[in-house]
């Protein structure tokens, strides 16, 4: 990939009201990948209010001062556009990849419901979207097998009260309160020009898209006050090992571990990345390769096993999942697992090394690939590390990394003071019947 | 403050591009180059789906294609020598074709294809990779199905079909399991070692010799056999039915209306796809607005036609709180009634319309899409215009050509309605809809 010429030709301005826009060519015609990135996520919400970042994106949707109720899905779908969003810890993110002709409306759209949503929000559409939000935890969460891993893991992984201890979808019982006038000074809390980075991808003139983006979100003023993110600092390890094993209809034991790694974006993280694939990215990781083609000890997962939780403002996860195989019990296979991890601090090779850089590599390259992947990575390095040309130069920050940097910071951080585990049971037959 | 609604001017005409197609040994090589794209989709399309296989080796195409996986060197080989081109194995199996591929970096296009082709054509299938890979898929197959949704959807086939279809693709656990190393060797050795298929490559070209890429893939391969194609069989039972799938304990209901369809070759497509998004393929569809936008009862809701080259399916899904099961399935039947009496609103037409033609660009903005363009050509035998030809139709459809599609593809009395829920909860409720008769099953016994 032409990096340097790629990173020449981004196009980045600043209006006064403080939106930051990104812009870069696309690699087929005709079309616009708008993307948008609030600097709001769930590491905002305060105990009682869980969920509501999401919630709110949802709000989104639902009509603004010019836009009525599912007008700017149909506008959007009716050209034939991709349209969605999705909220994360750290940020939401909205997003359209239109035909070209259509930009100046994605754009409208976009401002229309930045500047006006609150004088189209009614207590009807929140009622109708908590339930919507409900059902989407229901599908995700609850009447899945090990749906609520994720959310016990952030609970173990982060004390009571800290930002990150729980899920962007929140508890039924926070959704249940949420009132329409925390509804109205959320928007008005978080929702700012100053706090957007907005990001288009397409073939016209960067000058032009510029003017166009002035046009339609120039006149929306910065927030009076900007919000602060609860304090997010935590320092050492976990201080585990933490355990929480669940017994519920599963179809087969699974083992959740995390460790508590550095932030998004600090050199440690890079590290733990080429970590984590060493570990359990792709069929030719060491969990891969040991606990499901030698032992057979774990069921096939393509080789995703392990992977980082990325979170910008305070430690990220490293996490670590494999199901087991008929007849392998969950103590088995985890302590199958913690050999393989404790195997790390004895050394890794050259070859695993530059194994796990070219999995990286590719899966960064896929991203940045389409439209609106690309757009989507400008905006997060924008939004995150006020650098877009990090799109294209982030893999070099794994050339940089030695085996010796990796033994050393598996001797560091995957300690058991540094582990909580999750552990999934099966119920026996006889508890199904007395249940 | 803000600036009044712009209005769209028009779009800038669309043209799918034309493919470059070339004879090479026993194969066809069909290629778009896209210029900057930085990474390219590499697919060998052959005729050795599901429907393919004979009937006591079921599951042998998803055996096989997963085995292939274990590389020529065996064990779990492959994926590993296209990690470090930083590649990624495609496969997949459907009922019409077995298709293998990779995704690669635009400069890495001519090392990932030559792994690649040797792992189609000389695959090791040691027998004990080929016992770990068949033993995997068994109890992947029941991780999978205690997933609600999907253990609706492998339900369908037994409902409507008699034959290979009313086992699901990968042949069900228990006759994936009766499956034999011998019987994979045997079915690659016919159906894919011997058969050159068609190669298609979308990215850029600029440094790729296609002519030399076809010699990779297909070597001394026999040209590729036509399929030869007959109805299946329906299944036995009255029809309407509710199937209720139990599964206890859930707080919610994986629901499908599902009934069959014509094939892919004997199907309007613009105007069966334009009533379908009408009804439920759009977010802004009829379906998704009540029960998710106006009655809170789901998360989404969608509808489609599943395809094939003998026959198709209609499949309407959705996984709704479990006390609303029963009015979710009445409320949907009420929505199937209203647009096959009713039509269409000329709003409707019109999002319909513009959807499928200005959205092109959008549709076919990756090197994957435009691939699995190709790749529907291939398995279909559709001309290589077949997108344009698409938008064609939708440019002229009616909504009298909607409101006929509504009635003509539509057939919910003679529907099967799956539901994976907990049946003391949900059975008794859906009886009083009247529907049909209401059985309920242990899902553990629908594939022994």
């Amino acid at each position: 990939m032409a990096t340097n010429g790629a990173v020449g030709q981004i196009g980045q301005f600043t209006l006064d009201n403080g939106l930051r826009l990104v812009t870069a060519p696309a690699a087929t015609g005709q079309v616009a990948a708008v993307n948008l990135w609030y600097g709001v996520g769930s590491r905002h919400e305060v105990p009682g209010r869980t969920g509501f970042a999401h919630l709110f994106e949802h709000l989104m949707f639902q009509g603004s001062g010019n836009v009525s109720k599912g007008a700017h899905f149909d506008a959007v779908e009716r050209l034939g556009g991709d349209i969605n969003a999705s909220t994360s810890t750290d940020r939401t993110n909205y997003y359209e990849t239109v035909p070209e002709h259509a930009l100046d409306l994605a754009l409208w759209l976009e401002a229309d419901r930045l500047a006006t949503l609150r004088e189209g929000m009614t207590q009807e559409v929140l009622d109708n979207q908590r339930d919507v939000v409900k059902n989407e935890r229901r599908q995700r969460y609850d009447n899945v097998p090990y749906g609520t891993a994720f959310e016990r893991i952030l609970r173990l992984g982060y004390p009571e009260g800290h930002p990150y201890h729980h899920s962007t979808i929140g508890s039924m019982a926070d959704l249940d309160a949420a009132d329409l006038d925390y509804v109205l000074s959320f928007h008005e809390r978080h929702y700012g020009p100053d706090n957007l980075v907005l990001t288009v991808v397409s073939d016209l003139d960067p000058g032009d898209v510029h003017e166009r983006v002035k046009r339609y979100f120039g006149g929306i003023p910065a927030r009076e006050v900007a919000a602060e993110a609860p304090d997010a600092a935590l320092e050492g390890p976990i201080g585990g090992p933490f355990r929480e094993t669940v017994t519920e209809p599963v179809p087969a034991p699974a083992v959740f571990l995390g460790y508590r790694v550095a932030p998004y974006g600090d050199r440690e993280f890079d590290v733990m990345s080429l970590t984590s694939a060493i570990l359990g990215q792709g069929q030719g990781s060491r969990l891969y390769r040991r606990l499901v083609v030698e032992r057979g000890l774990a069921n096939d997962d393509g080789g995703a096993s392990a992977d980082l939780l990325p979170f910008r403002y305070t430690p990220s996860l490293m996490l670590v999942s494999m199901i087991a195989r008929e007849g392998v019990s969950g103590d088995e296979l985890e302590a199958a697992i913690l050999e393989e991890v404790a195997a790390l601090a004895d050394g890794v090779t050259e070859e695993e090394l530059e194994r796990a850089r070219a999995v990286l590599e590719r899966d960064h390259l896929q991203s940045v690939s389409t439209p609106g992947g690309l757009a989507d990575s400008l905006g997060s390095h924008t939004q995150l590390f006020d650098d877009p040309g990090l799109v294209y130069t982030w893999p070099q920050r794994w050339a940089e990394i030695s085996t010796d940097d990796i033994v050393a910071a598996a001797k560091r951080i995957l300690t058991a003071e540094n582990r909580l585990a999750v552990r999934f049971e099966p119920e026996s037959q006889s508890e199904t019947a007395e249940a | 403050m803000l600036q009044p609604r712009p209005t769209l001017g028009a779009p800038s005409p669309y043209t799918f591009p034309k493919p470059r197609r070339l004879r090479v040994g026993g194969g066809t090589v069909v290629a778009i180059d896209v210029p900057r794209q930085p990474y390219a989709s590499i697919r060998l399309v052959q005729p050795a789906g599901g429907v393919n296989e004979p009937l006591e080796h079921m599951g042998v195409a998803a055996l096989t294609n997963e085995a292939l996986e274990d590389g020529v060197r065996g064990n779990s080989s492959l994926a590993p020598a296209l990690e470090r081109h930083g590649a990624d194995w495609i496969s997949r199996v459907t009922w019409d074709s077995f298709v293998t591929g990779v995704d690669a970096p635009a400069n890495r296009i001519n090392d990932a294809v030559s792994l690649f082709a040797e792992a189609v054509r000389a695959p090791a299938l040691r027998p004990d990779d080929v016992v770990r890979r068949r033993d995997q898929l068994v109890e992947r197959f029941w991780l999978e199905a205690s997933v609600a949704s999907t253990l609706a959807a492998r339900a369908i086939g037994g409902q409507l079909f008699t034959g290979r279809y009313a086992t699901p693709l990968s042949g069900g656990p228990a006759r994936l399991q009766e499956l034999t190393p011998e019987a994979v060797a045997d079915f690659h050795a016919g159906s894919i070692a011997a058969v050159a298929g068609t190669l298609v490559v979308v990215g850029d070209l600029s440094d790729v010799d296609l002519e030399e890429l076809g010699k990779t893939v297909f070597g001394d391969a026999d040209p590729t056999p036509s399929p030869s194609t007959s109805a299946p069989g329906s299944a036995p039972g009255e029809l309407p039915r509710i199937v209720v799938l139990d599964r206890p304990g859930s707080v919610q209901s994986a629901l499908i209306l599902a009934h069959r369809a014509p094939a892919r070759s004997e199907i309007d497509l613009p105007r069966a796809d334009g009533m379908s998004d009408v009804l439920g393929g759009m977010f802004t569809s009829r379906l998704n607005m009540e029960l998710r936008e106006r009655l809170g009862y789901t998360y989404g809701v969608g509808c489609r036609f599943d395809l094939r080259r003998d026959s198709g399916v209609f499949l309407l899904s959705t996984q709704v709180e479990a006390p609303t099961t029963a009015h979710s399935v009445t409320a949907t039947l009420g929505e199937i009634e209203r647009l096959q009496a009713d039509g269409v609103t000329e709003s409707e037409l019109a999002a319909v319309r513009e959807s499928n033609t200005v959205g092109l660009p959008v549709s076919y903005s990756t090197a994957r899409s435009l691939a699995g363009a190709l790749v529907e050509a291939v398995i279909h035998d559709l001309p290589e215009d077949h997108v344009d030809r698409l938008r064609a139709g939708f440019e002229r459809i009616t909504s009298e050509d909607l409101h006929e599609a509504a009635r003509e593809y539509l057939h919910p009395r003679d529907s099967v309605v799956i539901v994976a829920g907990d049946a003391k909860e949900v059975a008794g409720p859906l009886e009083e809809t009247g529907f049909g008769p209401v059985t309920v099953h242990d899902p553990e016994t629908l594939w022994t």
